[in-house]
């Protein structure tokens, strides 16, 4: 019987909204802000980088910190939060990874639609971050977050471990094949200024 | 400066062959936090700095985390992200809009049970009152044909069969319909 009316959000309930989201999320809206303008350019990188999709990332982005105001988790610290966050975004991404592919937007046309790879100026740097969404576009996706959560987030060895569920154990090997794949894809000589 | 070009799979296949298994160093992570943190390695910690000039792991690490944050610090100036305003906006509402969602679940599966209860409480009262109207029926049917003629109880009776039919009829019609007519009442479109 749950079928036979259509639930509608009236004005009313949804101006009542912002008082339960106070009691229903972990954080107060203010909380919220300041964790928010810390935490949201990294993220949306991270999911943009991820997907290779500019209007996915945003998409994931909000259902990111959704996710995360409703979870229940006792934070020790910011930083635990921070890693809690990716941690979301990780498994998001994930998730839309193995949805049936029609659903999916061009999740392996690395760069195709990277809003930020347009706006690049021209000359070395912009050929330089072509080249890395490229290579990072032949990356499993897998190492494509390892490699991201180690070297542009910095996080440890047991952080990026528990974000993607592996054994910290495993994790130093298996970063470092990823980093030799993509330096390999890279071609990178060494001839450093 | 770094020149970068992309490899073709045959070619990085290659060299993960000649890479041979990972080994790694100790002291990349201390390598890749001192690039992050804008630590200049010569500068502020002349070992580390000796010690990427000879570690080929580490020099590897340094350099992808100098490409990556690059990449990072340049995409954080030029994106746009939400405001937060927005994002707990959209939030709120959508809790909101769950909650009553899950506050219309339980109260139809409770309606449910209820009509169910209802249902067997009028057959169960309805089984222990059947013998006693079975018995003042037949005793009302033995006093009326002691005081009625038998030619006229036997018109009587069939009058009373006749409207008995009609009326189960309109009782089974009735139970056939009411589930339709509730959906119809209920139902918004």
């Amino acid at each position: 019987m749950s079928g036979l009316r259509d639930i509608v959000l009236t004005d009313l309930e949804r101006a009542g909204a912002f008082d339960d989201a106070e009691r229903t999320f972990q954080m107060t809206e203010d909380e919220f802000r300041l964790f928010y303008e810390q935490t949201a350019r990294p993220v949306w990188i991270y999911l943009a980088r991820m997907t290779s999709d500019d209007r996915l990332a945003d998409d994931l982005l909000q259902e990111t910190y959704y996710r995360f105001l409703r979870t229940r988790t006792a934070f020790e610290s910011d930083d635990h939060r921070r890693h809690y966050l990716f941690r979301i975004a990780t498994n998001l991404v994930h998730d839309h990874r193995r949805r049936p592919h029609r659903e999916r937007t061009s999740l392996d046309q690395s760069g195709t639609r990277d809003v930020i790879s347009e706006r690049l100026d021209m000359g070395e740097r912009a050929v330089q971050r072509l080249d890395l969404a490229k290579a990072m576009g032949k990356l499993k996706p897998r190492d494509r977050s390892m490699l991201w959560l180690a070297y542009a987030q910095g996080f440890s060895h047991e952080e990026i471990a528990r974000m993607l569920g592996l054994r910290t154990s495993s994790l130093k090997a298996l970063l470092h094949r990823a980093r030799q794949r993509l330096m390999a894809l890279l071609r990178v000589p060494g001839d450093r200024s | 400066m770094i020149r970068l070009r992309t490899a073709s799979a045959g070619q990085v296949r290659l060299r993960e062959g000649m890479a041979g298994q990972a080994a790694g160093c100790p002291r990349e992570v201390e390598v890749v936090a001192s690039i992050l943190d804008r630590r200049s390695l010569r500068t502020d910690d002349d070992a580390l700095g000796t010690h990427l000039e000879t570690c080929e792991h580490c020099r590897e690490a340094a350099e992808l985390t100098r490409l990556m944050s690059t990449d990072q610090e340049r995409a954080r100036r030029d994106i746009r992200v939400p405001a937060a305003g927005q994002v707990w906006w959209r939030a709120a509402v959508r809790a909101r809009l769950e909650a009553v969602q899950a506050a219309a679940r339980p109260l139809t599966w409770s309606h449910g049970i209820a009509g169910a209860c209802a249902i067997g409480l009028v057959m169960t009262l309805l089984g222990f009152a059947w013998p006693v109207v079975r018995e003042t029926a037949s005793w009302t049917v033995e006093r009326a044909l002691e005081v009625v003629p038998v030619g006229v109880a036997a018109t009587l009776v069939t009058t009373s069969a006749r409207g008995g039919i009609a009326l189960m009829v309109v009782a089974a019609v009735c139970l056939l319909f009411a589930p339709v007519a509730l959906y119809l009442a209920l139902s918004d479109e």
